[in-house]
């Protein structure tokens, strides 16, 4: 399907409501979109790769980011706050159980700190796109 | 480098075109070029103090 028609197929049709609980599912779990459309290869290749992703962040020492900013304006946690939140669950998990939110100088101080901060922020962008990948097929705009 | 733009290009692969050849492709160029690129960037911001 070329382009055009697949913006006139998108604006003749909204997408259903099965498309939105699968972008949500995807969202919440990495990989869970592709899974529950039986896109075995999709959710492996692009669910593993964020959940690869979000643990070699963590592994790295990385820092989560919350609104609880210390000595600076909550304002500047918001961008790194909506990347991170992109994990879903894990994200959701980490923040109950307070693990890897927390500003200690010793995990700032490991030369993979900044590393482990930019696998969790692309952790969660990546599944944004795969949240997105999952909802278009669902909602049949993509094969 | 490397673990980042494999993870990258797997993501970006597997959502765009069409075919399964084209998709490898597109992902061994974006991992590609995330390497070159990132090389570069790391040698010209190596001379800068």
């Amino acid at each position: 399907m070329v382009k055009t028609e697949r913006l006139q197929a998108e604006e003749a049709e909204p997408a259903p409501g099965s498309a939105w609980l699968t972008g949500a599912a995807a969202w919440f779990v990495p990989g869970l979109g592709h899974l529950m459309q039986k896109r075995w290869w999709r959710a492996a290749l692009m669910g593993g790769a964020v959940w690869l992703c979000f643990f070699v962040g963590m592994g790295m020492g990385g820092h989560l980011f919350d609104l609880a900013a210390e000595g600076s304006s909550p304002l500047l946690q918001v961008p790194p706050m909506i990347a991170n939140l992109g994990t879903g669950a894990l994200y959701l998990v980490s923040w109950l159980l307070d693990y890897g939110f927390k500003d200690d100088p010793a995990q700032a101080a490991r030369a993979t700190y900044e590393y482990g901060n930019t696998f969790l922020l692309i952790a969660g962008l990546l599944n944004y796109l795969t949240m997105l990948d999952a909802f278009d097929i669902a909602a049949g705009r993509k094969p | 480098m490397t673990l980042f733009a494999a993870l990258a290009s797997v993501v970006f692969g597997a959502m765009a075109k069409d075919t399964t050849q084209e998709r490898l492709l597109y992902g061994l160029k974006v991992f590609a070029e995330f390497m070159v690129i990132g090389l570069v960037l790391g040698w010209i911001l190596y001379f800068i103090p």
